[in-house]
This record gives structure tokens, sequence and C-alpha cells, in this order.
């Protein structure tokens, strides 16, 4: 086979560029196929782009006055997707939970610090889970038996992963820009991997205004 | 022109390969590299030849053994699901907030006098498309338990269970397309599943890369146009629901004309009666509905459609990010199997350990099942009674197994006896035991809650949380394996020994496991290749 380099050198030649333009045809499918790229080679293993979303009211104070008291309501996070609109909106269920004062880090002078803010989407496999202030309830639909004194949990149905409102673990990631070490919401319970993820918050106005979500889930 | 290619690249350098003679374990595994691309080819090509896709080359066997019918009886339901589909297409519409109403409409608008044809088409819709999944399971069970991927064959089984799969996904996409509770829950479970594979552990070579190129990120967008379940998810479904189906459909025709084969080993008189077996299901079990969507609300206890019931249950009793790659996995798992049962074989008796696989995963799926519907799950106490579990099935196959090798070569026990495979199996239950015993899983309900409280008790002036921060800290049996950089006693965790003990026995049985098997190999080659020389030797006069 030595004596063909010629045509070798000529099988070379016109193979690289089908190689190729067959690479560049595989990347517009891919594009095609994933509407959430903006554009580029390099966006193909970026992640998505988040579209900043306007600032929405979760809660007023007034709702919750008591410990424990708690809130569901819908942030609407809007990301680059397929719709005549170019851009959709995803609703992201969330809950704003007001932890009792003897929680350790709650401040009773600065109001941030009583809410716990959590995305609802279980961060093991994105199911909506729920806030069980009942200890039965607990038990026999969550397989968690809960330790004494009793508290509120957040319980997801799916798998039945159960989170502490009450304690933080570390994790580390970003939130409007801001870096966090640590989220309220540890796994006491179940196969989640991590706490729920987190929504950025202010108060203004006595309402608890969201100003951003973690992103990563599926909404 | 491909194979040529490669052909020509992998002859190129004839030099190299000549650098080491084809003796012993290098030698050997030298030239199954250089030869391995041409090898593939024509195991590949002689594959694709035997391939049989649904049972066509049992057309006589199928006339008395049911078993060998089951691939034309599939085939069969694939088109009455098929058109019922295609007919359905003209009501349905595929928009989120008119899915389910139109589906409605289907079930109850469409009659013709009293009897109400757009339920019976859904009803064969639906039933068939269960069916289908039936029948593809049996069917692979059936070349699993008979040995037919055996001579050749491989490929039959592996395109059984990629129709499987197939079928799998396909019921996915299309019970979402109902836009009811049940889809929308499923369809979120699925898409959420490949986040994971971005969270490779780093120690694993490449995992650091693979996380970085967001490909889970990328599979999940892909499989729902987008990072929701909305419209766009809709449509994509009902586009895969069709497109995977049809075009399979399309493929196995091209086939059948090709080779002229006859397209179902089944009388008319079958057809009818599993047509009407379906049509009385039907009639008398409507499909079900199920509650409109609602991403605000999840369900409790919330389930999958059956077939992926034993899947759902899996995923409460491991971490997720190991119950995603053992998902992925289990169809690898299972052709990976398929690849060691070397031997020529085939009856019940003679391959045992398989069997056992086999069984043990149905037996699996049905408990699962069974329990998940039950919702009974101690997920504390539960995970490691169904790893040890495993263990025990693989070892009752070994043992069976190892008794028919051994009145059939007519040998000493110690002569066939796979020690290496039976002690990696005995210390991974050890270690399985201890890990749940003396680890994580006891850690809230058995262990620590009493030491908690009693702690409370001795000092009123600790919050739980405290509490349970010092316990983390002092007392590393209830936290041994998840958090050994801060669960530390004496500056080291407690049992650590145990555990090292487990891993170098694992590691020694891995290495000197390969090293000996791969020298076996190779002597019985340089047997072979001896007695094939010695035999092309003509033989001197005299001598």
């Amino acid at each position: 086979m030595d004596d063909n380099t010629r045509r070798t050198l000529l099988k070379i030649l016109t193979t690289l560029p089908i190689i190729g333009a067959s690479l560049l045809a595989v990347h517009a499918l891919l594009r095609y196929f994933r509407p959430t790229l903006a554009g580029g080679v390099k966006a193909l293993m970026a992640p998505p782009d988040e579209v900043p979303s306007s600032p929405q009211i979760a809660a007023t104070l007034g709702d919750l006055t008591k410990p424990w008291d708690f809130k569901e309501f819908i942030y609407v996070r809007t990301s680059v997707e397929y719709s005549a609109l170019k851009t959709q909106g995803a609703k992201i269920p969330g809950f704003v939970v007001r932890l009792p004062d003897a929680v350790p880090g709650v401040d009773p002078k600065d109001p941030k610090t009583w809410f716990v803010v959590v995305q609802r989407i279980c961060p093991h496999l994105g199911c909506t889970f729920n806030f069980i202030p009942n200890r039965e309830e607990l038990f026999g639909g969550y397989n968690f038996a809960a330790p004494n004194p009793f508290h509120p949990y957040f319980a997801c149905p799916c798998h039945l992963s159960v989170y502490d409102p009450t304690r933080s673990s570390k994790i580390s990631g970003t939130v409007k820009g801001v870096a966090f070490d640590e989220l309220p919401g540890k796994v006491v319970s179940g196969p989640a991997p991590r706490p729920p993820r987190t929504m950025s918050f202010d108060i203004v106005d006595s309402k608890i205004l969201i100003t951003d979500t973690e992103g990563g889930g599926i909404g | 022109m491909l194979e040529k290619f490669i052909t020509f690249l992998l002859s190129r350098p004839a030099w190299l390969r000549s650098l080491i003679p084809q003796k012993g374990v290098v030698g050997h595994l030298w030239h199954g590299y250089w030869n391995a691309g041409p090898n593939f080819l024509n195991w590949l090509q002689d594959r694709w030849k035997k391939m049989d896709l649904f049972d066509e080359s049992f057309t006589e066997e199928a006339k008395t053994n049911p078993w060998y019918a089951l691939g034309g009886m599939w085939y069969w339901v694939w088109i009455l699901v098929l058109v019922s589909g295609f007919l359905l297409m003209i009501y349905y519409i595929p928009v989120t907030d008119q899915a389910f109403q139109s589906i409605e409409r289907i079930q109850y608008n469409w009659k013709w006098g009293s009897i109400p044809i757009g339920a019976i088409l859904r009803g064969i819709h639906k039933y068939g498309a269960d069916s289908f999944i039936i029948l593809a399971t049996m069917r692979v069970y059936r070349i699993w338990f008979t040995g037919s991927y055996k001579q050749g064959h491989e490929l039959t089984f592996i395109v059984a269970l990629l129709i499987l799969i197939v079928g799998m996904y396909s019921g996915l996409t299309g019970y979402l397309l109902i836009w009811n509770q049940r889809a929308l829950w499923a369809t979120k479970v699925m898409a959420t599943f490949p986040l994971y594979l971005d969270q490779n552990p780093t120690w694993i070579p490449g995992g650091a890369f693979i996380n970085a190129t967001n490909q889970g990120k990328t599979t999940a967008q892909i499989l729902l146009g987008g990072t929701s379940i909305g419209p766009a998810t809709v449509t994509r479904f009902y586009s895969f629901h069709f497109m995977l189906s049809f075009l399979l459909m399309i493929f196995f025709e091209l086939r059948v004309y090709n080779r002229s084969l006859k397209r179902m080993n089944i009388s008319h008189w079958t057809k009818f009666i599993i047509f009407s077996i379906i049509l009385l299901v039907t009639i008398f079990i409507p499909a079900a509905f199920g509650s409109p969507a609602n991403p605000e609300v999840t369900p409790n206890p919330i389930l999958s459609d059956w077939y992926f019931l034993a899947m759902y249950h899996m995923l409460k009793l491991q971490e997720p990010y190991l119950a995603t790659v053992l998902t992925v996995g289990i169809p690898f798992l299972v052709v990976g199997a398929l690849f060691l049962d070397r031997r020529p074989e085939k009856a019940w008796g003679q391959r045992l350990i398989f069997n056992w696989i086999g069984i043990g995963g149905f037996i699996y799926w049905i408990v699962f099942s069974f329990l998940i519907i039950n919702s009974i799950a101690d997920l504390h106490r539960d995970a490691p009674l169904w790893y040890y579990s495993m263990g025990l099935f693989l070892l009752i196959g070994y043992f069976l197994d190892w008794k028919y090798v051994m009145k059939r070569d007519n040998v000493r026990w110690y002569q066939t006896f796979h020690i290496f495979f039976v002690g990696f199996i005995l210390i991974a239950m050890s270690a399985n035991t201890l890990f749940h015993y003396f680890g994580n899983i006891r850690e809230w309900n058995i262990l620590a809650k009493p030491m908690m409280l009693d702690m409370l008790a001795q000092n009123p002036a600790l919050t739980q949380d405290q509490a349970y921060d010092i316990l983390e800290t002092t007392k590393p049996t209830l936290n041994l394996w998840k958090t050994p950089a801060t669960a530390v006693l004496d500056g080291k965790p407690l049992g650590m020994e145990f555990w090292k003990i487990h891993v170098i026995g694992w590691l020694a049985i891995i290495v000197l496991g390969t090293v000996i098997g791969l020298h076996r190999w190779a002597k019985k080659r340089d047997l072979a290749a001896e007695a094939a020389l010695a035999k092309s030797k003509p033989k001197t006069a005299g001598a």
C-alpha cells in the first residue's frame, strides 16, 4: 500500500472536508433541537441564556405574622425558548415561611432573617414539594419520623425527600450574581442531593419582593 | 467506502504491528487491537445478516409454540397502534390549554349511534401500546431464557431490547400528550434525570470535562424544548411520539420487502383474537384520563405508567447520581451480561447463572411495582436488603451453574470454582452491610434521635440543631461515610479500618482476577496457534 501515497493524500484531502461539513451539519441540527441557544459553537456547551425577570411580590408581612406561617406563590421566570414570542415564562412555585425567633440566625430586628424563601421544585427530580405542619402526615406519607420538639418540614411526595427549614447545609452557588455558601433546608431524609434551590428577595414597603431565582431546575 | 477507509487507516502502520510477536498476553492484546476494526466490521455484518426482527425466522416453531409467535403478535399490535394513532391525530390538539379537553371530546363526542367510536379508538391506541410493551418484554425474556442470542444472534437480542426501550419512550411521550397530572410529573422526573449526568465525580477520569460540557442540561433541553415543561414540550413530544414509531416501521417494512420475508408469523385468526381482546378491554375498561396537569400541585402518592413503576421505586432508595447512572446503565449491563455468556449451551439447566439474572430482574420488577403501588417504602431500612438480595441471586445462579459444570466436565470442585467472582460478590455484600448498618442509613431514625434527646435533657440550653451538630462531629458512627472529613474521633473516622479492608479486597480481586484471567486467555490462544501450526506442517517420512 506504500506505493499509493498520491491516492492516499487525495483520499485524506477529500475526506477531511466531508467530516468537517458533517460536523457543522450536526451542530446546526443540535441547535435546531435545542431552542434555548443564543448562538455560536461556544453556546452549545454553555448553560441556557437567562433573561432577567422582573421582581414579583410573593407575600406581604401581614400574611406572615406568627411563627410557621407560610405562603405559596408563583414566580414567573422568563427564558429563551421556542415560542412565537421567542421567550417563555416558566412558572416557578415557591414557599415563603416565617421562622420562629428561637431558630439560630433569626434576628428579631432584621425582617430579612425571619423568612425562608425556597423554590418548591425538588432538587432531586423536579416534583413540587409540600409544606407539612403535621407529624402524622410526615410519618405516614413521607416516611420520616420527626424528632422532638416537632416543627414543620418541607417534604416531596415523589421520592420522599424531607427538608428541614431550620437547618442549613453548605453549598455554593450564585443567585442574582451574588454568591452564597449555605442554604436553608438541609436534607434530613430521602434521596435529594442538596437543599431546595433558593430565591433572592428584598423587603420593600412590608412586601416580600422576589428579585431572582437560582437557575438549574426544570420549571 | 467507510469500511475501506477504516481498513486503510488501520492497515497503515504494518511495521508497528509486527514490532511485537503474536504471543503471550501483550502480543495477543496488541494484535487484537490492530485487528479490531476489520474484526468488528465482520462481526457486525454477520450479525446484521442473522438479525431477526420479529421472529420471522421462526415461522415453523410459531405454529406450535406461542412463545415464538410473540414477534408476529407485537408487529400486529404495532400496526393497530399506528392506525388508531393516525385516526386520533385528526382531533387531537397539541396545545397545553386544549390538549386535555380535546381528548375528552374524542372520548365522548364521536359516536356511531350508541357506539362511542372515539373512545374505542383511544382505547385501542392505549391498550394496544400497553400490549406492545408487554409483548416486547416477553420477547426479550424469551430470547434471554432460551439463549437464542447465541451463535451469532446477539444483534437480535440487542434490537429486541432497543425496541422495548423505544416503546417505553414512545409511551412516555404519548401520555404527556393527554396533559394530565401523572404525565406532567413523570415527564418532569424524566427530564430532570439527565441533569445528574453533569454531576460526575471529578475523580472519574474526564469527569470534570464532561461536567463542563453541560451535556446533561443540553439533553434535558432537547427533550423539553426549553427549561420548563410547556407548549414547546407538547409539540416536541407529539413529533417524537409519531416519528419514532413511524420511522421504525418504515425501516422494518424495507427489510421485509428487501428480503421477501413473511411479515407476521401468525394466522389471521390469531390477529382477530388479539384485536378482539384489545377491543373487549377497551369496552369494559375505558381508557382513563386522570386530572388535568397542574404544575403547582404534586399529588401524593404520584405514580408513573405501570412499566416505569419499578424504576420509580428504585429512585427512592439511592443517591440520585448513582440512581441515574444505574437507570441509564441497566440496558448496557444487560447487553454486557449477554457477552459474558460465552458457552454454546442453550438448555435451561446448562446456563443457570444467566437464567437467575433474568429471574432476579423479573422479581425486582414485580416486587418494586407492588411496593410503590401500595406505597410501602422505608427508605432507612430497605436499600441494603435489596442490594443484599441481588448478591444472593447472583450467588445462587453461580453455585447452580458450578454444579452443572463440575458434572459436565467430570472434574473436582477446585478445578472449576471461580474464586474471584464469588469473592467479589461476597466482599460487595459485606461492604454493603457495613455501609448501611453502621453508616448513614440509621443516623436519623435509630441512633441519633435518642442521643439528641439525651443531650437536650442534660443541657437544656442547647437547641436541637446544636445538639445534632455536636453529635455529628463527636459520634462519627452516626454519619460514618458521608462526611469523613468532619466526622472524626482521634483524628480518623471509626470503622474506617473495616472499610479499607474491603477496598483492598476489591482492588486485589480485580487486579489478580484480571492478570490471571488474561494469562489463561493468552495461553489458550498460544496453544491453539501451536496446534494449528503442527497440523499444517507436512509430516516427514520416517521421522
